[in-house]
């Protein structure tokens, strides 16, 4: 006894709360301990009684009365009274016997009697843990709520946790099933405890309480049997609380207004025994007019929805009502203006019509679907023939009709009739348009509740095989056709629009698929009536062809790009109409003579190449039979045949050899070249829907076959894609069953864009060079690449594609690189290659002596070539460089091949800045090739570059005039290169270019100040950092910025002799890497401010248009300078204090001010820009 | 402000502009023309030295300030009562600017006058002055010194148009104007929207 009295006291004067939980902890341990017997129990409830004593004698008095003895009191007993409901958490549940529980239920059920003040919260939370007790008997239950509700008018008193604390008792009870059968079991139907609960609860506004609240209410309604009255008494306590919002508060209890919101719709929509009271009670609600918010209204219309979405038994609960929410509903969309309750009240339509078709298991009788939907016909059909409503009304529509199979069944003939007779006396063009907008939407929806039959009713699918047709079968010829025809001529920009529509419309009517009896979809329309949509849409696309420049307008290319999408989806169902229209697109571009065309015309060979490509490749067609089958067999790839077989017929468009020598671009050659870009766009699309349709990753899961295509291609015939695309070709040797979806279609693709690459390949090499230009050139070349690239290692080595790189895929019989071609077009050629073969494909070439180190370590022939052959050439060089791979296993066990490369090019710069000097225009291009071929390696960070890198230092720093193109050149070296990247699947370490700084550059800082003893030696090393860094992010150099700024200084310092080019590269690049330095760190170049503002200044005098060195150096580099340097003077002032700046504005600004003249328009940009953060300086 | 002087301004959008842009050939945006930059590259050689910078090249070229680079200049302040900018209100309109003598590649010591005609959307309007006192400042502060700016009010577009003018003509009045803080403040506010 004492012992449980000490701890009572401990805890009611205890603070902190893990002190709390011993204390009751213990307590409960004791009485486990005995077992629970009766002394243990009575002592541990008795332990409190000297706090409960003098407050009931005066309770009353206390109540009233808050002086601070009292409020004492109150709070030592309600921490006595806690001290029993700790305990009770802290005991096991199996050890009270029902008798205890019941005493102890009677115990604390009697405080929310007597103790209003104190008890309260404790005996909520005490009882709710008797409840969890094993000796609970349901009948307690019942016990616990009677007493509960004698609280009374005292309830609303309590704190709102301690409201919370009784909510939560209640819901515990309500929720459980025992106590809720016996609670029935004694009450009866007439739930009097429910109209108990009900006084008791009245006028909660607290939110957190609230949610429970709300939880207990719809329990009530869905687990109990309330008679009716008791149901309208529950109903007016939730729906008194309609529309629900919530004040925003300074603390936010995390409960927003949308929760609150949920639960009393959850109230709503409990049970349909509310369906009488709840439905009208909304409808009038909505019914106030112009009272009603949006958010009221959109809560209003969600409610309905949710209402109608969950009663059981639609019949009794939703179809007595449907009249009115429609005849309230319908002027929300007829005459609303806001989407959101607009969409709302869609929603609340279209569920209606759901609800009345019955579940996916059961459906209801069709007179209830018919008779709504009735409803809603009869009020809408008029409005279709009124201009500013008809969108409205076949928006609501729409709707109903769309809602269910059954519904679109029943409905879509006359649906399709009434818009049919609209569309017969139009008001206007956007009459026309707007009733075209809901045929096609109509059409639209027939597909997707087609293609979503299986998740319905059986008996759905039933009746769309049993679908009539015969109003879509005339659709095209009594609607569209007569439309298209008739405007067709005079497009003027709304009646656009009105083709716009015809033209989705069209496409939409041939994606329609139908299902036979047998269950299989077909097309809808036969396929002469395709055909016939084809041609007409193909005809719009080939008029730029045909018209002149005059007659073509802005609406006509709106026009023509909807047409172009409408084709490209009417041909991924109805397959042969590509066939059809690039038979069409072909005749129409062999009729013009390719000779000499204008540059319309080639503008519009190019964008009709481009529709046609996008239209078949730019997805994957699927398989849908036609009602007459078709005579090609489908292939996924068919589409792909016929482009591509189509450009390779069409190639050359022009054999005429070029008028201005090997460089003209203009005229027949151009015309080649976009059908050789075409062909690169074709690959592209197309295996950008491969990845759309199979993923990224389709071609790596599945491990490819060692099959060598190339070898495979080479038994065809060379116009087997021809043959192919015509149907008569053995397209199965080669290609395999092409039925097959998935990644193996992916691959046949590559196969066949490598059996074009190939066909190309050989007629670019050894046939006539007339129809070749550099442009066409180029982008066979990429092509080969990104075909080659997107080929796994294996295949890449099945191919011996390292192989055709140099051979252009001849056969063994024939001449390997014939001599006709020049070595720009082999160079590119191999060049092509090589840049989509990944390293490993690539062993076999670097073989010691082999091919590729022949071509690394050759400058043989350089003195004649051409400055885009040495281009070529260095990009060979550098993706050679790059790829290499030695090593045990590979035809390079010794890795010497770099080192030989690494030692030829010292020795050679040795050679040149020493004994023979070169004329400088070879030894510029030879320099290119070097620094190239050291970039490809530096990306792979290969060690035998650190070998070559003394001897470029030293060569550059050699007193032959070579070494300043050497200096200027070594930037190369880190240059961001388009070779070196993953897609081309180079060897990029990832800090390479540090790697490569710390060689090439820093070494060089302390011998290229200006006070270093050799002067021609650091004014060489000067030009080479500066070119080094320039290329190199900041972080590279950020270390070394001091020496780094001197340098800079000393490049700007003396900007005169701007015109040789050695000088304006390093001012450039001076120029760019101070740019750099003030975005990121300023301060180190606080203390130069007046050598960079002189120096920039003085860049910007002697590069000015009038200024003295006008007559040299290219315009581009002047006004590059010009920029440059405006760029780090408008700077300036955004990084420094005034304080720093303020003596350099007058000058600054006078010149800024001059410079906002300047000639060239991007310089005035930027010299107004520094001009305003130089205005900022107040002087 | 509590009424507005003119409160329902016919808008231009900014695609309906006049703009350098549109006078070029547009290239065309099809739904086909997303490899176009691709397989049509602006630069034909994609390798070597001359591939990547120079590929903007041809804006590089000399081109003297014409009417488009006044227009550019002032189109984008805002309207004081609005918020669109004086372009989208038609009150700065580019054939209502001209730049004499034209088309001269300029010679920072030869004399060139620009002349601006202002629109007020209402002949009323009581902000025309402010309207006109910000087209000046914008002038003035970004063109070069041997640039005359001279502002006007377009003849019968506003009651007093002849007043406006001449209050726009007196330096002395604008630099007397600018001196106020409130319409410093309201200028400064016209001319952030300016890039």
């Amino acid at each position: 006894m004492a012992q449980f009295r000490q701890w009572a006291l401990q805890y009611v004067l205890a603070d902190d709360e893990p002190a709390r939980l011993e204390i009751t902890q213990k307590a409960a341990r004791e009485i486990e301990s005995s077992r629970a017997s009766s002394t243990a129990v009575g002592n541990w409830a008795a332990s409190v009684q000297q706090w409960m004593t003098p407050a009931h004698a005066d309770d009353d008095d206390r109540m009233d009365d808050g002086d601070d003895g009292a409020s004492g009191d109150i709070i030592a007993r309600a921490n006595a009274l806690s001290f029993l409901a700790g305990t009770l958490e802290a005991l096991d549940k199996k050890v009270l016997r029902p008798d205890q529980v019941l005493m102890l239920i009677g115990f604390f059920g009697s405080m929310f009697s007597y103790d209003h003040k104190a008890g309260i919260t404790a005996s909520a939370k005490a009882l709710r843990q008797l409840y969890s007790m094993r000796a609970f008997r349901p009948d307690m239950g019942a016990k616990i709520l009677e007493a509960v509700c004698k609280i009374k008018e005292d309830f609303r008193l309590q704190t709102a946790a301690t409201r919370l604390e009784i909510y939560e008792l209640f819901l515990t009870l309500v929720q459980d099933p025992a106590v809720s059968s016996e609670l029935q079991h004694k009450y009866g139907a007439s739930c009097g405890f429910v109209v108990d609960l009900l006084q008791l609860c009245l006028n909660e506004r607290d939110p957190r309480n609230l949610l429970v609240w709300f939880r207990i209410l719809a329990l009530l309604l869905t687990q109990y049997d309330p008679s009716p009255e008791v149901t309208a008494e529950i109903f007016k306590a939730f729906s008194a609380y309609f529309p629900i919002s919530l004040r925003s508060s300074a603390t936010p209890i995390g409960i927003t207004a949308g929760d609150l919101k949920e639960a009393v719709r959850n109230c709503f929509s409990a049970h349909q025994r509310v369906s009488s009271l709840a439905l009208p009670f909304l409808i009038q609600k909505l019914d106030q007019g112009d009272a009603v918010t949006v958010a009221v209204k959109v809560d209003i219309l969600k409610t309905i929805k949710a209402c109608v979405e969950k009663y059981d038994n639609p019949q009794a609960s939703v179809v007595p009502y449907i009249e009115k929410i429609w005849n309230s509903l319908k002027y929300e969309v007829r005459n609303g203006e806001v989407k959101e309750t607009i969409d709302a009240t869609l929603e609340v339509l279209r569920t209606i019509a759901r609800k009345l078709d019955g579940t996916k298991s059961h459906k209801l009788d069709v007179s209830l679907l018919k008779s709504y939907i009735d409803l809603v016909y009869r009020d809408c059909r008029d409005d279709l023939t009124n201009p500013t409503y008809t969108k409205q009304a076949g928006l609501l529509l729409m709707t109903v009709i769309s809602a269910n199979i059954r519904a679109y069944l029943l409905y879509s003939a006359s649906f399709i009739d009434t818009i049919r007779q609209n569309l017969r006396q139009p008001k206007s063009p956007s009459h026309t348009r707007d009733l075209l907008l809901l045929l096609n939407s109509l059409l639209k929806t027939r597909m997707e509740l087609l293609t979503a039959r299986k998740e319905e009713h059986a008996e759905d699918e039933q009746s769309l095989r049993l679908e009539s047709r015969t109003q879509l079968d005339t659709l095209f010829h009594d609607v569209y056709l007569p439309i298209w025809t008739a405007r067709g001529k005079v497009p003027i920009s709304e009646e656009s629009d009105v083709l716009k529509q015809v033209v989705q419309g069209l496409a939409m009517l041939v994606s329609q698929q139908v299902l036979r009896p047998d269950g299989q979809a077909v097309l809808l329309c036969s396929a002469s009536v395709c055909s016939e949509i084809c041609s007409l849409l193909t005809a719009t696309l080939t008029n730029g062809l045909t018209l002149s420049f005059n007659d073509t307008q802005a609406d006509d290319i709106a026009l023509e790009d909807e047409v172009v999408l409408g084709l490209r989806n009417i041909v991924m169902n109805y397959t042969d109409g590509y066939a059809e229209i690039a038979t069409r697109a072909r005749a129409e571009i062999r009729n013009r003579d390719w000779a000499t065309p204008s540059e319309y015309a080639l503008q519009a060979l190019k964008d009709l190449l481009s529709r046609l490509t996008f239209i078949g490749c730019s997805e994957i067609p699927s398989r849908i039979p036609t009602v007459t089958p078709s005579q090609q067999q489908f292939s996924p790839l068919q589409h792909f045949i016929t482009l591509v077989a189509s450009l390779l017929e069409l190639f050359p468009l022009s054999s005429q050899p070029r008028a201005q020598g090997p460089t003209d671009e203009t005229g027949g050659v151009l015309a080649n070249a976009h059908i050789i870009s075409s062909l690169r766009a074709s690959i592209i699309w197309f295996r950008d829907a491969c990845e759309a349709k199979y993923g990224l990753e389709a071609l790596a899961s599945h491990p490819s076959s060692e099959q060598n295509w190339v070898a495979e291609l080479r038994n065809l015939p060379e116009d087997w894609l021809l043959q192919v695309q015509r149907g008569d070709g053995p397209a199965d040797v080669a290609l395999g069953a092409l039925e097959e979806s998935g990644p193996e279609v992916y691959r046949q693709f590559l196969k066949l864009s490598l059996f074009a690459v190939r066909y190309i390949y050989r007629l670019a090499s050894s046939g006539p060079t007339d129809p070749w230009s550099e442009r066409s050139l180029v982008q066979l070349s990429q092509t080969a690449a990104l075909v080659v690239r997107s080929l796994d290692e294996q295949q890449q080595v099945a191919c011996n594609l390292a192989h055709e790189a140099f051979n252009f895929f001849h056969g063994p019989g024939e001449p390997t690189v014939p001599q006709t071609s020049s070595g720009l077009v082999s160079g590119l050629l191999t060049l092509g290659i090589l840049q989509g073969l990944r390293p490993g494909a690539l062993t076999g070439l670097y073989v010691p002596g082999g091919v590729a180190e022949q071509f690394l370590c050759d400058t043989s022939t350089f003195s004649t070539s051409s400055s885009r052959e040495n281009d070529v050439r260095a990009a060979i060089g550098m993706i050679l460089a790059n790829k290499y791979k030695g090593g045990r296993s590979t035809s390079d066990p010794d890795s010497v091949v770099m080192k030989h490369v690494s030692e030829f090019w010292g020795a050679w710069l040795k050679d040149a800045t020493t004994s023979t000097p070169m004329a400088p225009e070879t030894f510029g291009a030879v320099i290119t090739v070097t620094m190239s071929i050291t970039a490809g390696a530096a990306a792979r960070q290969d060690k035998h570059v650190l070998g070559l890198i003394p001897a470029l230092h030293q060569a550059a720093a050699s007193q032959d005039p070579n070494g300043e193109t050497i200096a200027q050149s070594i930037g190369l070296i880190v240059k961001d290169n388009d070779l070196l990247t993953p897609d081309n699947h180079a060897v990029v370490k990832r800090f390479y270019k540090q790697w490569a700084y710390s060689h090439l550059a820093r070494p060089l800082l302390q011998d290229a100040q200006p006070a270093a003893e050799d002067g021609h030696a650091a004014a060489r090393y000067r030009v080479a950092i500066l070119a080094v860094i320039t290329n190199c992010p900041f972080a590279v150099y950020q270390d070394d910025l001091a020496p780094l700024i001197r340098l800079l200084i000393t490049a700007l310092a003396n900007p005169a002799g701007l015109s040789a080019p050695a000088a304006s590269a390093q001012v450039v690049a001076a120029l760019q890497i101070l740019v750099e330095i003030l975005a990121h760190e300023p301060d180190a170049l606080r203390s130069h401010l007046r050598e960079i503002i002189g120096g920039a200044t003085a860049v910007y005098r002697e590069c000015a248009p009038s200024g003295p060195s006008q007559k040299g150096g290219p315009t581009a580099t002047r006004s590059l300078c010009r920029r440059l340097a405006l760029q780090v003077l408008g700077a300036v002032p955004t990084v420094f204090e005034e304080r720093h700046v303020l003596r350099h504005a007058p000058p600054t600004q006078r010149m800024l001010a001059v410079a906002c003249g300047d000639p060239v328009r991007r310089v005035r940009e930027v010299a107004r820009r520094a001009r305003a953060s130089w205005a900022k300086v107040v002087v | 402000m509590a009424d507005l002087e003119n409160a329902n301004p016919t808008i231009l959008s900014v695609s309906q502009l006049p703009s350098r842009r549109h006078k070029g050939g547009a290239a065309r945006h099809g739904p086909d023309a997303r490899c176009d930059s691709i397989v049509y590259p602006k630069q034909p050689w994609p390798y070597g030295s001359g591939s990547s910078e120079d590929e903007d090249e041809d804006e590089d070229g000399d081109e003297p300030m014409d009417e488009q680079d006044i227009y550019d200049l002032i189109s984008t302040i805002s309207d004081p009562e609005h918020p669109h900018t004086l372009g989208q209100l038609s009150v700065v309109r580019l054939p209502d600017i001209r730049v004499s003598p034209s088309a001269v590649l300029p010679d920072p010591e030869s004399l060139v006058t620009v002349l601006v005609e202002l629109t007020p959307t209402v002949n009323h309007c009581s902000l025309a002055t402010v309207i006109g006192l910000a087209v000046r400042c914008r002038l003035e502060q970004t063109l070069p010194p041997n640039y005359r700016v001279d502002v006007r009010m377009k003849d019968g577009t506003h009651a007093q148009d002849d007043q406006v003018t001449k209050q726009l003509a007196d330096k002395e009045r604008v630099a007397a104007a600018l001196e106020n803080d409130t319409l410093q403040r309201m200028v400064d506010k016209m001319l952030e929207t300016c890039a």
